[in-house]
């Protein structure tokens, strides 16, 4: 077999070490019976074996090696005990360690909500906070409040045990009324008496109901109790179109509801419009319908509705009253029997009259309750539509301009003396700045007749621009729109601001070059021509140079309506070069655009005729080879740059990782 | 590598100081054959083997996979045999006079001397391979296991290894059959 032949080697050792198979064996025999040059290999290979088994039996490490590695071991790794021992026994559990896990997540969150100052817990006590909210009853069903429906029906039978309370507490109607005001109380009290029937009539639960909707106004039923005294009063504030069509149905209105108009009163406004407020007395029985009624004369503004109990007060004094009769009683008994001295008697009497003086401002106090209980007041504010309508309108007219002109003074004294009584000059200012500039300003007031007329003249005294004219209406008394309100002028303000001529921005602004032999003179030529067209040459310039090269700059300002012809007759003078025109378009301002200047710089030049020594050929190279070194001096410094901003990097990156290499070097 | 073997590992990775004992007490022996292969000197070895132990102890969190625990083992205790071997021979080019008569021990034989110098020639793997079998007789699934070679490398590598020995020690063969 050739693959057996060409390992072996392989075969032999794995023979010799017992790892082939049977099959893999008998192979092997059979192999080493036809080869002669593998037995011989195979003799060796067994000589070698023992050789090694002997040999390396020496080496083998002695018996007790595993004792001594142990020992070595324990030695260098003390053993842990005691409680580190049992806890690092129960961190190898995993129980032990979701535990672990789970307590540090929960003591994280705990850290946060302290930080964010977020409450722990909340849901318990808002629900118990809910459940009193809806019961609104007495603290022990809050307390026990984590049932809600436990807590209700407590609630129920509270209510229930409150309503036989008040049926046992109906006290039956007065028997004998001992005075008159007693009468008038029971009159009063008889149509409460007849509600509260009703009422003892109706379930318990609806009492509940009604106790609840009490608080509620116009829905209110009578009151529930005969002996209550109860004052009851509105207010209503109505927006109606006429005041007296107003009135006249709410007096109807409250004859129908058996009541009465206490007071009327009334105020005219500046337009025209009434306002004004009604009182009705109407039956407390009759408040609401009366108020339903009431509210469908126009629109309702505002309503309230009040109910003030006074019955305390009036039992007081009423129990008052019956004790001051008892005394008055006493003593017109003594004054009866006649003895004593008279001094005494005077003593009495004086007391008499006191009790007396009480007794009536008692009476007195029990009869404006009685009043008051027995109609209750309705106070109707009535306003009529559109009362904001103004009364009068007022036209304000407010003119500004600004006026050029090349004596500023002169003008402004002659606007000054344009003063007299129907034009007022409110505010004239001259201001000189520190280069000798002058300008003005003036605020004026003119009477409404006079003031085109002034205007017209103001205007005529200078270049005028930026004419603006505003007018505003004015209502007064009110706002808004109005028929037939009356209009009035008011006085015109005109602000004025008068400045020299060449601080004036100019309209156009135009550049141009003339080349020309002879600068001199034509420069001379040009204003010639600026002159005639009515310009003013501003400032002008010459200079030449060593090069004969010759320069004039002019600079001129013309009416833009002379502008197209002094532009023509600037042809005649050399070859015009570089025309570039800017026009400034100022929106929003009127300008008189046949006077607004146009300034024009001319710069006049002539080609200078000798040859400069700094060109030709060795000047160039000259200058080429000054210009490279340049760059090359330029270059290395930008690279010496470099180098210092990279070096320290390279440093320091180098430093660490053969630091590295150093430290990994030495663990190993 | 049965089911206990690997539940051991994972307990002593984990911390489990019985079971890395135990794992001492039967595997400390292998680790010496291949420190002894990397160094054949047997204090040394033993020093090697101990070293890496308390190494192992302290590291041990490193091993994700259990089954490679072994042949973890294995590595460092090569690579601490190996420092070892550094050190000793930047010591011996400096004593090296004395090294050669401290190696060479009178009551050694001739045979002893040139099958050690013939295993010293060998390459590492071949030399620790013998060493394993021939030291602790293990079967060559186990050397295998140990010195982390796929299934079947290492017929080859003890055959070759043998017959480089066989060879080496032909004339020495001869003489005393």
């Amino acid at each position: 077999m050739a693959t057996i032949h060409n390992e072996i080697e392989n075969w032999l050792a794995a023979d010799l070490h017992g790892e082939l198979s049977e099959s893999e064996q008998s192979a092997l025999h059979a192999h080493l019976v036809d080869c002669a040059a593998c037995r011989k290999t195979h003799h060796e290979t067994k000589t070698m074996n023992k050789i090694l088994e002997e040999t390396l039996a020496h080496e083998k490490p002695d018996p007790a090696f595993e004792r001594r590695m142990l020992a070595g071991f324990r030695n260098r790794i003390p053993e842990r005990t005691g409680v580190s021992k049992v806890l690092a026994n129960l961190m190898r559990l995993r129980a032990t360690q979701i535990t672990a896990v789970a307590a540090v997540l929960l003591g994280l969150v705990q850290i946060g909500r302290m930080l964010t100052g977020e409450n722990a817990a909340p849901l318990p006590s808002r629900e118990n906070y809910t459940s009193e909210g809806f019961v609104a009853q007495p603290p022990q069903a809050g307390a026990t409040g984590a049932d809600q429906s436990t807590s209700l029906a407590k609630s129920d039978e509270l209510t229930r045990g409150r309503s036989q309370d008040l049926a046992l507490n109906e006290p039956p109607p007065p028997a004998a009324p001992a005075s008159r005001s007693e009468l008038d109380k029971e009159a009063a009290a008889r149509p409460m008496g007849l509600a509260a029937a009703k009422v003892a009539a109706a379930t318990p639960q609806n009492l509940a109901r009604a106790e609840q909707a009490e608080a509620k106004p116009g829905e209110t039923p009578a009151p529930a109790q005969a002996n209550r005294k109860l004052i009851r009063n509105a207010t209503v504030q109505l927006e109606i179109v006429s005041f007296d069509d107003a009135v006249q149905k709410i007096t109807a209105l409250a004859n129908e509801e058996r009541g009465y108009v206490a007071t009327t009163s009334s105020e005219k406004q500046a337009n025209g419009k009434l306002r004004g407020t009604v009182v009705v007395k109407v039956l407390p029985e009759n408040l609401d319908r009366f108020l339903q009624k009431v509210r469908g004369l126009g629109e309702l503004k505002n309503q309230t509705l009040g109910t003030e109990d006074v019955t305390k007060a009036y039992l007081d004094t009423d129990a008052r009253l019956k004790n001051a009769h008892v005394i008055e009683q006493r003593l017109v008994d003594m004054l009866k029997t006649k003895t004593g001295k008279v001094s005494d008697l005077l003593q009495v009497e004086k007391e008499l009259g006191r009790v007396r003086e009480d007794i009536e401002k008692m009476q007195g106090e029990l009869k404006y309750w009685d009043s008051q209980v027995q109609f209750a007041t309705v106070t109707v504010s009535l306003a009529e539509k559109e009362m904001e309508e103004p009364a009068a309108f007022l036209i304000k007219e407010r003119s500004q301009l600004a006026l050029y002109a090349p004596d500023v003074e002169k003008i402004y004294n002659d606007i000054k003396a344009l003063a007299s009584q129907k034009v007022q000059v409110t505010n004239a200012q001259l201001n000189r700045d520190y280069s000798g500039r002058v300008s003005a300003t003036m605020s004026m007031l003119i009477a409404p007749e006079e003031s085109d007329a002034v205007i017209t003249r103001v205007k005529s005294l200078g270049r005028v621009e930026n004419f603006q004219t505003q007018t505003e209406r004015i209502a007064q008394g009110g706002s808004g729109m109005s028929e037939n309100a009356k209009t009035k002028r008011d006085k015109v303000e005109l602000n004025i601001t008068i400045s020299r001529e060449e601080q004036e921005q100019a309209f156009q602004q135009t550049s141009l070059r003339i080349r020309t032999s002879s600068v001199d003179e034509k420069a001379k030529d040009l204003r010639a021509v600026a002159e005639k067209q009515g310009g003013r040459v501003r400032s002008s310039t010459f200079s030449r140079d060593p090069n004969g090269r010759e320069l004039a700059n002019v600079w001129l300002r013309v009416p833009m309506k002379n502008y197209q012809t002094l532009m023509q007759s600037l042809d005649s003078l050399g070859k015009v070069e570089n025309v570039t025109v800017q026009r400034q378009d100022r929106t929003g301002t009127q300008i008189d655009e046949a006077n607004a200047p146009a300034d024009i710089s001319i710069q006049v030049y002539s080609q200078g005729n000798i040859v400069s020594h700094e060109s030709g050929l060795l000047a160039t190279l000259r200058r080429t080879l000054a210009q490279s070194a340049g760059a090359i001096m330029w270059s290395l410094r930008m690279i010496g740059v470099a180098i210092a901003f990279l070096a320290p990097w390279v440093i320091a990156i180098v430093g660490v990782i053969w630091i590295t290499q150093r430290v990994v070097r030495a663990k190993r | 590598m049965d089911a206990s073997e690997l539940e051991q590992y994972r307990a002593a990775i984990h911390g489990d100081r019985e079971a890395f004992e135990m794992i001492i007490r039967t595997h400390s022996r292998a680790l010496f054959a291949i420190a002894y292969g990397v160094l054949q000197n047997r204090e040394e070895a033993e020093d090697v083997v101990q070293d890496s132990l308390v190494k192992a102890w302290k590291t041990r969190w490193r091993v994700r996979d259990a089954e490679k625990f072994l042949a973890w083992l294995a590595t460092i205790t090569r690579h601490r045999a190996h420092d070892i071997f550094r050190k000793r021979r930047a010591v011996s080019l400096s004593n090296e006079t004395i090294e050669a008569t401290e190696s060479h021990p009178a009551d050694t034989t001739a045979i002893d001397q040139q099958l050690h110098s013939a295993l010293a020639a060998l390459p590492e793997v071949h030399r620790t391979a013998l060493i394993l079998r021939y030291f602790e007789e293990m079967d060559y699934r186990t050397i295998e296991n140990t010195l982390g070679l796929t299934n079947g490398a290492l017929r080859g590598i003890l055959g070759r290894a043998l017959a480089s020995m066989r060879k080496q020690l032909r004339p020495a063969l001869a003489s005393p059959d």
